[in-house]
């Protein structure tokens, strides 16, 4: 339950051995490496940023080329998919991929060209295809699109934009130009506000009757075919059957590779890993035969990682404690009852300095309000079998998700705890079904209360919780303090707070007021009351003397005394706080009940069961899904704000050592 | 309306406070979920990877309508309509009908107001993914209050029938 001690680590080696040691650092994982200073006159970094930009080059390629392949053939993946972690792989299989990049590469350029010839077809599938729209008007038309008459004629191919029938065009010809004769006009489709039609008059009339048609909005069609419409519609389709056959014949192509998608994924983490390897040897100072590696290393791992460089690979390793000024990064350890929550308390922040591991406190009251708020047993009862099944099943999880998971089953196992003490398992369902299908009166009783009958007991308990919580992070904050030696600052940000608050509770819980308010079981004798009293006054006296000590002037010392004292509303409204354990609590038993309601509205009987199930089955999915996001963002906050806020800041990076970040593989040791 | 009883009123004003508290933060929420729900659908367009994390902070102004309809639910069954006598007074229906306000005008406005800040910390998220317990906890503030007012309307609706008026 710490946060694990660092030191310094310094590597000196040989420039020919700098390839195997890059590779075992990466490899262990235990390194964050951090660039020192060195002397400029001796020592130089290499610029890597060409080498990585062309890996990334390189990784983008591959990427491509994989995404196709997917889309094509998509992977089999099982529903749990996301659970099963990186298939780990041998070592070995490290030089074997070395040998083949560049074919692979090829290869996946190759795919790239192919997919890119595909999607230039359906592209041009597409232009042809509107062509083909274009003309779908003039299919009528037997002879070119582009004839303007013979000799002795006149032709006009064009649309109007109106909808007119041969007879209404004919008319409206010989109306508008009566001295020409001889006009025959053919249309050749209609269409909303579109008529196209052919129209042929003698030659030496042409000028005229053009002059008419225009003035009653003729136009031209604006890509007239030279072949007649059919013929030029045939053979574009025959270009698009062309096309298409290309395409079909470019993906089966690269169906073929389909057995290239390990390979293609692997040489993708290879690079991944290369460029972490680049990145770091773009840090390293480096004179004509030396270089130096310079970092941070939990002390645990340090002495077999020095041991392994010195005999393995001649190396000098120099080992540290580092300076209180220094930087360092912070490794959390845990055992397997608070490490779950770490990720919790990542999502805060790492803690500072001077600052402790706050996991294991944090994880009883975790699991134990979280337990509070979603409080039914059925809905805890699915939470451990579900994440149970899933840590049992599937061994390679990631560790992120394997932390998750296990915060879950610890919460679900609270949660059934909570909904065995408040009678809850599924609302009130076995009441409901037996009354509802089987005529009896079976309720299952609560081991404690019912929080639904007693709303009042459950907020006091709620309160006390609340007390214990915030009392026991300003019990860290008194350790932080005094572990470094600082009592007196310990006695006055934390014993005061303690008397003031604590003795105000003592003393108001012997008040016969409050206790009818809140129909309290039992009163403190008034001696006892007026202890707290007592001690409440001298907290808040310590707090207004002791508040301003920084500040020199008596009386600036005072007006901060005061405001520190100030400070007890904040006591009061975070105490207040805890009050949505029973709103939340409440929230699931009465919404459970809802659906369990709803779905015995039709009675007995077979479409009564099976309403009942649907009403049941989605009811509560959707309840579970609903109050456990509840429960979840609600209990963060109880920790964030409320619990951190008496004596967590954070502020401190998390470790991140040199490591191959890989995607779809994990390597194992050759051991 | 000679024999008018005033008494006959309590229930329709019990569940008057019953709908409302259903409809306003019902409609609080849904306005709420609507925003987050955007801002979402952007975030995941560019990142469909972020869609686990985007949910929870998309789904964060939805809880005030749950509230709404518990308390909504709670004084149906106290009132007797969902079975049981309907017997409240006018006093009694006026009670429960100040009962169910606080859930529903808090319930409106902090889904709102939720959303805004819901909707901030999609954006955080979206350019700063490892900060998602931080961008949780901002909209989660503003639950607060609405849980308060459950609370409040909670207490009130489930000890109206034990007063003798």
């Amino acid at each position: 339950m710490a946060v694990m001690p660092m030191q310094r680590i310094g590597i000196y080696a040989l420039k020919n051995r700098r390839k195997q040691i890059l590779e075992l650092l990466q490899r262990r994982g235990v390194v964050e490496i951090h660039a020192g200073k060195a002397d400029p006159s001796v020592f130089r970094q290499t610029d890597t940023a060409p080498a990585k930009a062309r890996f990334e080059n390189n990784t983008n390629t591959l990427q491509a080329a994989l995404e196709a392949l997917d889309k094509l053939e998509p992977e089999q993946k099982s529903l749990f998919a996301a659970l099963e972690g990186r298939t780990p792989i041998a070592l070995t299989r490290y030089e074997e991929t070395v040998r083949s990049v560049s074919e692979t590469l090829k290869t996946a350029s190759h795919i790239n060209v192919l997919w890119k010839k595909c999607a230039d077809n359906r592209a041009e599938i597409l232009r042809l295809e509107t062509q083909i729209r274009m003309l779908e008007p003039w299919m009528k038309l037997d002879i070119s699109m582009r004839t303007i008459g013979t000799a002795s004629t006149s032709v006009f191919i064009g649309s109007f934009p109106e909808e007119y029938t041969e007879e209404a065009l004919k008319a409206k010809i010989a109306e508008g130009a009566p001295d020409v004769d001889g006009v025959v006009v053919e249309v050749l489709s209609t269409g909303a506000q579109q008529t196209c039609a052919f129209i042929l008059c003698h030659a030496a009339a042409g000028l005229k009757l053009e002059t008419f048609l225009r003035s009653i909005g003729f136009t031209y069609p604006a890509e007239p075919s030279k072949r007649p419409p059919r013929e030029r519609v045939q053979h574009l389709q025959s270009r698009i059957e062309k096309l298409q056959a290309e395409i079909e014949a470019a993906e089966a192509e690269i169906r073929t590779y389909k057995a290239l998608r390990g390979a293609l994924q692997y040489t993708i983490d290879y690079f991944a890993m290369r460029i972490e390897k680049y990145d770091v040897l773009g840090q390293l100072w480096q004179s004509a035969h030396v270089f130096v590696i310079t970092g941070y290393i939990p002390a645990e791992s340090a002495p077999a990682l020095e041991a392994e460089l010195t005999k393995g690979y001649d190396a000098y390793v120099e080992l540290e404690a580092p300076d209180d000024t220094e930087d360092t990064p912070v490794l959390l350890k845990n055992n397997g009852f608070a490490a779950p929550v770490e990720g919790v308390l990542e999502s805060y922040s790492m803690p500072g300095k001077k600052e402790i591991d706050p996991s294991t406190i944090m994880a009883v009251f975790y699991y134990f309000l979280f337990g509070m708020m979603l409080s039914d047993a059925g809905y805890g009862l699915l939470m451990v079998l579900g994440c149970g099944f899933a840590l049992a099943k599937f061994k390679n999880m990631e560790p992120g998700l394997k932390k998750s998971l296990k915060m879950f089953l610890y919460c679900g196992i609270s949660t059934v705890f909570w909904g065995v003490m408040f009678g809850s398992f599924f609302g009130d369902a076995v009441t409901v079904i037996a009354k509802t299908f089987f005529g009896a009166d079976v309720t299952i009783p609560a081991l404690w209360f019912v929080p639904v009958d007693e709303p009042m007991r459950l907020l006091l308990f709620s309160f006390l919780i609340g007390i214990i919580h915030i009392f026991a992070g300003l019990g860290v904050q008194f350790y932080q303090l005094a572990r470094v030696g600082q009592w007196k600052d310990a006695v006055f940000d934390v014993v005061s707070w303690y008397l003031l608050v604590g003795g105000g509770i003592v003393y108001l819980l012997s008040m016969q007021m409050f206790a009818d308010m809140v129909s309290l079981p039992f009163l403190l004798p008034a001696a006892v009351g007026s202890a707290g009293a007592i001690a409440a006054g001298i907290g808040a006296l310590l707090i207004i003397l002791t508040a301003g000590r920084d500040s020199k002037s008596p009386v600036k010392r005072l007006l901060k005394g005061l405001y520190g004292l100030y400070g007890v509303s904040s006591y009061l409204s975070d105490i207040l706080s805890y009050s949505r354990l029973l709103a939340l609590g409440l929230a699931t038993g009465v919404i459970a009940s809802v659906f369990n309601q709803m779905g015995a509205m039709l009675g007995n009987g077979p479409v009564g069961v099976i309403v009942f199930l649907f009403a049941f089955i989605v009811g509560h999915t959707l309840n579970l899904g609903i109050n456990v996001l509840g429960a979840y963002v609600h209990t963060n906050r109880l920790q964030f704000v409320e619990f951190f806020g008496k004596f967590f800041e954070g502020g401190r990076r998390k470790f991140a050592p040199f490591t191959a970040k890989t995607k779809y593989f994990k390597i194992t040791e050759e051991k | 309306m000679e024999n008018f009883d005033i008494n006959s009123l309590g229930i329709a004003l019990a569940l008057l406070g019953a709908a409302l508290a259903a409809l306003m933060a019902g409609i609080g929420s849904a306005i709420g979920v609507g925003m987050t729900g955007q801002a979402a659908a952007g975030v995941v367009t560019e990142n469909p990877s972020m869609f686990g994390k985007v949910l929870i902070l998309l789904l964060l102004p939805g809880t005030q309508g749950i509230y709404g309809l518990l308390i909504a639910f709670l004084t149906l069954a106290n009132i007797g309509i969902l079975g049981g006598s309907g017997d409240v007074s006018f006093a009694q229906g006026l009670l429960y009908l100040a009962a169910c306000l606080p859930m529903a005008f808090v319930g409106l406005v902090s889904a709102k107001q939720q959303a805004k800040a819901a909707v901030a910390s999609i954006s955080l998220v979206a350019k700063r993914p490892d900060q998602f317990g931080k961008a949780m906890i901002i909209p989660a503030m503003v639950e607060t209050y609405a849980v308060l007012a459950l609370l409040i309307s909670l207490l009130a609706v489930a000890n109206i029938g034990s007063i003798a008026i």
